[in-house]
């Protein structure tokens, strides 16, 4: 009954949704100020030294990068850097730097600035966030400016993601953190406390006024490079204001009462019906990003040196013992229950949220119980006595503890249907709940039989996900860290996305990624069962939008975005 | 009464360093710790160096002796949610927590007060009194918030969260105040019933037992009215159980303010402990335990002043 509740609710709400915006047309209006909402603090607007997503989305509007990735296109855009050319094997990057930029404060922009800015991510003392995002071939990537207006990049290696790497990278000002990083102080310059006037950037706003607990405000920066189809100046907003608003209800009251225009991130599934009833009401927007790039995930601990002594360990590390889990689950059901119905099933880590790398044709396991209590028979787990539950030949129960996030109500559903799921063929599951911090501290030493968690690729692009991958990475979540690949199809995966991530050919890497998620979803180190489907909300004078399924979904585009008055 | 204030002070001292040691070392003995916040798979180099940053890679004894030598000189360490010092995020959220409480004790004091001694006193409407007294007392907080900022949100009538609004950055004192008042009744009303509620409760047993004193008797007695007798007489005596449990209220103000201030992004201490005990921030945990044993204490001594205004035999004595 539920869940043709959830079918008929979900069948009617992607039934009504529209599509978002188009660009902006060029009679948008100019001026005005929007209201967004983010969720915490920010912990710097030195984005260098923090990884928040506050911090992020404060760099996005006030920072600019060499080169962007368009969130909606997947396409690297010329930004800072107008036009580049690279060598033959993909070593040596020249780019040539947009004449006329100005930072925000007026002094000029040049290749000095971007040289600072290579020279403070690898930076010892500077502890920088994203200097592994930037390193090929375990080296960092070295640059030389020949004039003002010309930067030359060379990598250790070729590389697959090329120059898209240079997303990665905000430049910040020499003039105003020089001193900072040549006193050792870096680390802790631009940080919460610093006066907004000191904070200079060459993205589309300024920082105005940051109140604790409170809001950031952003104004227009008025030196802002960028121009309109039409020629004119960008941004269009006069002002952003980002509200901080801890509590999700209380967030979704504020944007639905008109308070906020919009939010930082997408809706949840329980907020559906209240955002189309504001819809309806002509108070709202409410569009559909499409399928979020990430999946949920479900595996085990396979780390022999912490569950080698564990009766059940030579059972779960056998392959066959985890396929007959995923033939078990049925992940239409599954979508339907956990997400009512905003969802797709899923088969492997790169969902159609990544159009690129997703393929189509991974392996799947389609649902069959009976199938899966053959594999189990076949691994000696047995139905050995009326209670229905398995049992190894000596006695020893198929009970497992599945660790999730406390609080998140879809983990909790989900934790919730696969214990229903696997109860059927004799699994029996026991859900334990654990705020944040205790399920990370727990995830990292190992000491779990099972979790069910959504973790989050850092990149779309597979070779900047190099640390799930690898054998030695350190969200190889079965087994982290390893220092010799625990088995041969590891070994296999290692080797290919090396080659994979230092090949310049894309149908190459897009070949070598296919056998790559081939391996992953005949071994099923992990399982996965459904990808949401990402919903938004904003106000409906908000023009501009171009909506993504990355986060931030339509700040991104923060220069192109208007109201109507 | 000087050596009073003397002990109260003392008392004051002990609380605070009590309950921000032992907040700092249960935040330390519980599972997980801050690094979780740089996500599940962070860097072990970052990790590390985070550690090391807030003294976790130490002992916990360690630890605590180096953060009270620091604590001694006001200097409670750095906050990871906030990257800045912890004493620095204290003393601004401090003052907007007790700018909140002061309007929800005057809140429920206005409210609980009158109503107590009409209920207490068989008036009109002492049934109706006693059920929404129960109904607020069992309200948790969360739901009365949400429930505020859901009318705020429909009705307009009131901001539905936050300190002040965008549009008075411009303005000067008069419109900061202005909008300050004008943000204050969601959370105020929040925070102030289940208190109001208590009072309420409280002074109505508290007349009802009054009324019942002898000397009442005997003043009605001689013809004072009824008015008189439960305004002039009865009231004061019933109110030293109210001035007793006064402060007890402010550190009811100030774990209910925990969700309140929460909900209705108030920028209080309330809220920074909580964000800070979700994130286990440790120092910033120990800091806001040590802003809320001062709190309390605070409280406390207010609470026995107003009992030694009220009733002249606790004048005498010295002490309550």
């Amino acid at each position: 009954m539920l869940a043709a509740a959830a079918v008929l609710a979900a069948a009617v709400l992607v039934f009504r949704l529209r599509p978002s915006d188009a660009p902006p047309p060029p009679t948008i209006q100019r001026g005005g100020q929007i209201v967004a909402s983010v969720r915490a603090e920010p912990r710097s607007f030195n984005r260098f030294v923090s990884r928040d997503q506050v911090t992020e989305l404060l760099t996005i509007l006030t920072q600019g990068r060499l080169a962007r990735i368009n969130r909606a296109t997947y396409e690297l855009e010329p930004w800072l850097a107008e036009k580049w050319e690279s060598s033959a094997d993909g070593r040596t990057h020249t780019l040539h730097l947009r004449s006329g930029v100005t930072w925000s404060d007026g002094a000029p922009f040049t290749s000095a600035d971007v040289l600072f800015s290579f020279q403070a991510v690898f930076d010892g003392k500077a502890r920088s966030v994203i200097a592994s995002s930037l390193t090929v071939g375990g080296q960092p990537i070295r640059a030389r400016a020949p004039d003002p207006q010309t930067v030359v990049l060379t990598y250790a290696a070729p590389s697959g993601p090329g120059l898209r790497l240079l997303d990665n990278l905000p430049i910040l000002p020499k003039h105003k953190l020089e001193a900072a990083l040549a006193g050792g102080t870096f680390a802790s310059a631009w940080n919460a406390s610093t006066p907004p006037a000191d904070i200079v950037g060459t993205g589309p706003f300024i920082v105005r006024e940051y109140q604790p607990g409170q809001r950031v405000v952003l104004d227009r920066n008025p030196r802002y490079w960028r121009r309109a189809e039409d020629g004119s100046a960008l941004p269009y907003l006069d002002r952003i204001v980002l509200e901080i608003i801890p509590e999700q209800n209380a967030e979704l009251l504020r944007l639905q009462a008109g308070e906020l225009d919009l939010t930082s991130s997408e809706l949840r599934p329980e907020d559906y019906v209240p955002v189309r009833e504001a819809e309806d009401q002509g108070r709202l927007r409410l569009i559909e990003l499409g399928v979020g790039p990430d999946a949920d995930a479900f595996w085990f601990c396979l780390k022999p040196e912490v569950k080698g002594k564990n009766p059940l360990f030579a059972v779960v590390q056998r392959r066959e013992f985890r396929q007959a889990i995923s033939h078990a689950v049925d992940r239409d059901a599954f979508v339907e229950t956990v997400f009512l119905g905003a969802a797709v099933p899923a088969w492997g880590p790169v969902t159609p949220g990544n159009p690129q790398w997703f393929w189509p044709d991974v392996p799947r396991y389609a649902h069959d119980d009976e199938l899966a209590g053959r594999l189990l028979d076949d691994l000696g787990l047995r139905k050995r006595d009326p209670s229905g539950v398995r049992k190894t030949a000596e006695g020893v129960e198929a009970r497992f503890t599945v660790l999730t996030q406390r609080g998140i109500g879809w983990y909790e559903r989900g934790a919730a249907v696969l214990r229903d799921e696997l109860m059927r063929i004799g699994i029996v599951l026991d859900i334990v709940p654990l705020e944040f911090g205790a399920l990370i501290e727990r995830l990292l030493a190992c000491d779990y039989d099972a979790v069910y968690y959504r973790p989050l690729a850092t990149d779309l692009d597979p070779a900047g996900n190099l640390d799930f991958w690898l054998s030695s990475g350190s969200a190889h979540l079965w087994n982290i860290g390893q220092r010799t690949p625990a088995s041969e199809w590891e070994r296999r995966i290692d080797t290919l996305m090396l080659e994979q991530a230092a090949s310049l050919d894309f149908e190459r890497r897009l070949q070598q990624f296919n056998l790559v998620q081939q391996i992953l979803a005949e071994n099923v180190p992990v399982l996965y069962f459904a990808a949401p489907r990402l919903y938004y909300a904003h106000s409906p004078r908000l023009r501009g939008v171009v909506p993504t399924v990355q986060r931030p979904p339509v700040l991104w585009n923060a220069d192109r975005l208007g109201v109507t008055r | 009464m000087i050596a009073f204030l003397a002990r109260r002070l003392l008392f004051a001292f002990a609380l605070v360093i009590v309950v921000s040691s032992s907040a700092l070392l249960l935040t330390r003995l519980a599972p997980g710790d801050v690094t979780a916040q740089l996500g599940p798979f962070a860097p072990a180099a970052e990790v590390a160096g985070t550690r090391a940053r807030f003294d976790l890679d130490r002992g916990a004894a360690e630890q605590w002796l180096r953060w009270s030598s620091r604590a001694a000189r006001f200097d409670f360490g750095d906050s990871f949610l906030y990257n800045r010092p912890v004493r620095e995020l204290l003393g601004g959220a401090a003052v907007n927590t007790a700018v909140l409480a002061a309007a929800a004790l005057l809140v429920a004091t206005a409210l609980g007060i009158p109503l107590g001694m009409l209920s207490g006193s068989g008036g009109a409407g002492a049934g109706l009194i006693r059920g929404v007294s129960l109904v607020c007392l069992s309200a948790p907080p969360l739901l009365t918030s949400l429930l505020f900022v859901f009318l705020a949100a429909t009705t307009r009538w009131f901001p539905a969260g936050g300190m002040t609004s965008v549009d008075a950055l411009d303005g000067g004192w008069s419109t900061w105040l202005t909008d300050v008042a004008a943000h204050l009744p969601v959370p105020a009303l929040a925070l102030a019933l289940p208190i109001a509620a208590t009072f309420e409760r409280l002074q109505a047993q508290s007349m009802a037992e009054a009324l019942e004193q002898p000397f009442i008797v005997a003043a009605a007695a001689r013809g004072v009215a009824p008015r008189d007798i439960i305004v002039r007489h009865a009231w004061r005596v019933s109110l030293r159980p109210i001035c007793g449990v006064y402060g007890i209220a402010v550190g009811a103000l100030l774990s209910g303010s925990f969700v309140v201030e929460f909900v209705t992004a108030w920028p209080g201490l309330g809220r920074l402990t909580y964000e800070a005990l979700r994130a286990r921030d440790i120092y910033l945990v120990a800091g806001c335990a040590a802003a809320g044993g001062a709190f309390l204490a605070a409280g406390s001594l207010v609470g026995d002043l107003l009992l030694a205004a009220a009733d002249p035999r606790v004048r005498e004595q010295g002490a309550p």
